[in-house]
């Protein structure tokens, strides 16, 4: 299989060893939580990680391992680790290698839960972040202190759509030593292949394209092997001895898959947020058509960026793709394929226009995700924002006239009725 | 090996590859041959014809009733049908108890006998009845002990002894009893039909049925059918229907025991006409029960004073009881035959069978049996 590795093949095979015992041609489902060893030399050999194996399906499972060798040869990566969500992987990744008194540089403009763990919930272990704008690559620099340990940002930014330059900002952290971590969600490695822009960490929640029909709730980690973690005594999870396993020293053992290994052999071991073997059977089912649904996603989205452009109701649309948006050379270079399926657009009329739109849409799906199959509308004004007034939605980088779209894979001709409804309601209102 | 080690071990055996203590869900819908003269040399090719999870569940279904070979299937309706489809042909005749479960009178009356099939409905608790219903050209026996929901019982020998000389086959459909009080085979029945939905799941999981065969010949009939109709189950449901499989016994004891203490209440409660459960020794035929099952199960019916108007109060202000179809499982769940289970039954065959207006059918779950009694008794103060 190892020549045939183009994005399509890789997406419908990485991974998968047809088991000798029966040939199934789909990956078995292992609902177990646990291995028959065969004699306690092996056992004790799987659990001092001398070799591969499974043991108790909190560390590692079949089906699951499937999932992970396909999206560490998707991603280009040396292995990867799925855990239960995508907010686990991101807090397992960080707290492999960051500790007490250490410190992120970070993109201000992130998922709301990337913001809030680092805002809120590592501060009270001692970590703590630097929020810098993610168009402003120099402040990246500015903002490492003596205690930085990591770089973190999301390739296209939430809400404001900002395209992180991958290049620039991989070349600080490589000037000062420090891994450079992406939450790759919205662009998937279809779109984006981080790790050939220097990146050396990609999270997702892959219960959002990489899974494609919002049926499981998952993330994953996935390790570049493009860091020398050796170089440096600031990453000494990495790099000394690991007493749990009489002393191993990962980053000589596994190089440059040591820092997926130590989040298996710690985080897994020892917080637990693994995934469920049916859950990775169902992405695993979602990745197949990754290509193909992505192709679709950016197709539509195309059309509607058109519609929307040119319809009276709409106060102004925005997307990477469109030849204004500021990070439209950054979207070219780094997505040629298309900058992601979500839009944001403004209803003429306001807050209560953009109301009116939403609860006048009957296809488009109301609800906070993204990246489903399904059309999916928010107005963040009078939903996840309402209760900040005005002034902060601003700051927020959130117009109350504001819609997030996340377009689906529906008929496109469908979407546009759908919206007109929308748009008419929305007209109603603003000429009362 | 005892029961209780088989109802867990039995066709289950850590995976090759990984030593997965539990049989993996084959989700897969065909299997890579290694060369075409290989061609299912490991067994499977395609999962309409075999499936290594539903395979494991076959194989411990055989184990746990010492038969020879068993076929799964999507429904309890798809394993009685695939029996009939197998052992009957259009000119054929079958003698079927009388009151067998409402889907199986539906299947025969509606269904088979369109293609030509003859079918005479007996009182399976009168062997002479039995005896006298044989042709020349009867082909299957279909017995249900005890019956659905009249608790009626069947001499699974004697019908056994009756079949063999009239040269049919007899099925028994053993859902209310499983293997572990009640095992056919050894009562020279040919085979035993197991909606696995009731006990063998035992959680309202899954939908699921079996057929348990004493010679290989009979189920590879019954497989050719289900190969040739396409009546098979997933692999899900194998693999759940395992795991409920391994707490059977355990289910079985606490369900049955307080079946028993609520028959007990109910025949003492001024409000109840009558109670039937094959534990009581009121129960017309108790010696039978006794004799031929080492268990008396979890299903009863009672009658209210007040016939169906009083019935229907009772079920519809009755707490912790579920008002549900399916039985066998660890929910309570109370059941009107009348309105639900049999309503594809005429009115004057379930009349002349047993099935009486104001019938209420119980599946005892494993809730505290105080719970459960001190629940009827508050539906029966209101009635």
């Amino acid at each position: 299989m190892s020549h045939f590795n183009h994005f399509d093949t890789l997406s419908l095979h990485a991974g998968q060893t047809v088991d000798d015992e029966f040939g199934a041609r789909a990956t078995p489902i292992y609902q177990t939580s646990s291995y028959v060893f065969p004699d306690t030399d092996t056992a004790s050999s799987i659990f001092n990680l001398e070799r591969g194996g499974h043991a108790y399906s909190r560390i590692t499972n079949p089906t699951v391992a499937v999932l992970e060798q396909r999206i560490a040869a998707l991603e280009g990566g040396s292995a990867a680790v799925c855990t239960s969500s995508g907010m686990a992987a991101t807090f397992c990744a960080i707290t492999a290698i960051l500790g007490q008194g250490d410190h992120i540089v970070a993109s201000s403009q992130m998922y709301g839960g990337n913001i809030s763990l680092m805002k809120n919930t590592l501060p009270r272990f001692g970590i703590t972040a630097t929020f810098v704008d993610p168009t402003d690559t120099e402040a990246f620099r500015a903002a490492i202190q003596e205690n930085t340990r990591l770089i973190y940002g999301e390739l296209i930014g939430n809400p404001g759509l900002d395209i992180l330059d991958l290049e620039a900002i991989a070349a600080i952290a490589k000037e000062n030593h420090l891994p450079f971590m992406v939450d790759a969600t919205f662009n998937t490695p279809y779109l984006c292949k981080c790790f050939d822009h220097g990146v050396n960490i990609t999270i997702h929640s892959v219960t959002k394209w990489m899974g494609g029909h919002g049926t499981a709730i998952g993330g994953v980690i996935v390790d570049g092997g493009n860091f020398d973690w050796g170089a440096t005594d600031k990453y000494p999870t990495i790099t000394e001895p690991y007493a749990p396993f009489s002393g191993l020293n990962i980053w000589e053992e596994f190089g440059p898959s040591a820092f997926a290994t130590r989040i298996r052999a710690e985080a897994m071991r020892d917080i637990g947020p693994s995934m469920s073997p049916m859950n990775a059977f169902l992405l695993l089912q979602g990745l197949e058509t990754l290509s193909l649904r992505m192709d679709k996603h950016l197709s539509n989205t195309k059309e509607l960026l058109e519609f929307l452009g040119s319809h009276d109701q709409v106060s102004w649309v925005s997307h990477p793709d469109l030849p204004d948006h500021s990070s439209h050379t950054l979207a070219k270079k780094y997505l040629p394929k298309g900058a992601g399926s979500i839009v944001s657009f403004g209803v003429k009329g306001g807050r209560d226009a953009g109301k009116a739109f939403i609860e006048n849409v009957s296809l488009a799906s109301h609800l906070a995700n993204v990246g489903d199959a399904k059309t999916l509308i928010i107005h963040p004004a009078t939903t996840t924002h309402s209760r900040i007034d005005a002034e902060a939605l601003v700051a927020a980088g959130i117009t109350e006239d504001m819609i997030r779209l996340s377009v689906g894979l529906e008929d496109v001709r469908d979407i546009k009725v759908d919206f007109e409804n929308g748009f008419r309601a929305a007209k109603k209102l603003a000429g009362a | 090996m005892g029961f209780r080690t088989k109802q867990i071990h039995a066709g289950v055996t850590p995976d090759p590859l990984t030593g997965s203590i539990l049989t993996p869900i084959y989700q897969t819908t065909t299997y890579v041959q290694d060369s075409v003269d290989e061609y299912l040399a490991k067994g499977f090719s395609y999962s309409r014809s075999g499936n290594p999870t539903v395979t494991a569940l076959e194989l411990k279904m055989t184990d746990l009733e010492d038969a020879v070979d068993s076929v799964c299937f999507g429904t309890g309706m798809a394993a009685v049908q695939s029996v009939m489809l197998a052992f009957l042909n259009a000119g054929d005749h079958a003698v079927i108890s009388d009151v067998a479960y409402g889907g199986t009178y539906r299947l025969c009356t509606k269904i088979l006998a369109r293609f030509g099939v003859e079918f005479t409905f007996v009182d399976g608790s009168n062997l002479d009845e039995v005896a006298a219903a044989v042709r020349d050209n009867t082909k299957l026996f279909l017995t249900e002990t005890p019956a659905n929901p009249t608790m009626k019982c069947t001499d699974i020998a004697g019908v056994s002894k009756i079949a063999q000389k009239a040269g049919a086959v007899h099925a028994v459909d053993n859902t209310f009893l499983t293997p572990y009080y009640q095992r056919p085979l050894e009562l020279d029945a040919d085979m035993s039909i197991y909606s696995t939905t009731k006990y063998m799941d035992g959680h309202n999981a899954t939908v699921g049925g079996a057929v348990v065969c004493a010679t290989q010949e009979q189920a590879d009939e019954v497989r050719f059918i289900q190969g040739s109709t396409g009546s098979i189950m997933s692999p899900q449901v194998a693999w759940l229907t395992l795991q409920g499989c391994k707490t059977m016994s355990l289910r079985l004891d606490a369900q049955s025991a307080n079946a028993m203490a609520i028959a007990e209440y109910l025949e003492g409660h001024p409000k109840v006409e009558q109670v039937c459960y094959p534990g009581l020794k009121s129960f017309a035929q108790h010696e039978l029960a006794t004799q031929q099952a080492t268990g008396f199960g979890a299903m009863l019916w009672f009658e209210v004073k007040g016939g169906l108007v009083a019935g229907k109060k009772l079920m519809d202000n009755i707490e912790v009881f579920s008002l549900a179809e399916n039985l066998g499982s660890v929910e309570s769940l109370i059941t009107h035959p009348v309105t639900m289970t049999h309503a594809a039954v005429e009115e004057a065959e379930r009349i002349r069978v047993g099935i009486i207006d104001g019938l209420v059918r119980v599946s005892v779950g494993l809730e505290d049996v105080e719970d459960l009694i001190e629940a009827l008794g508050q539906a029966l103060e209101q009635v």
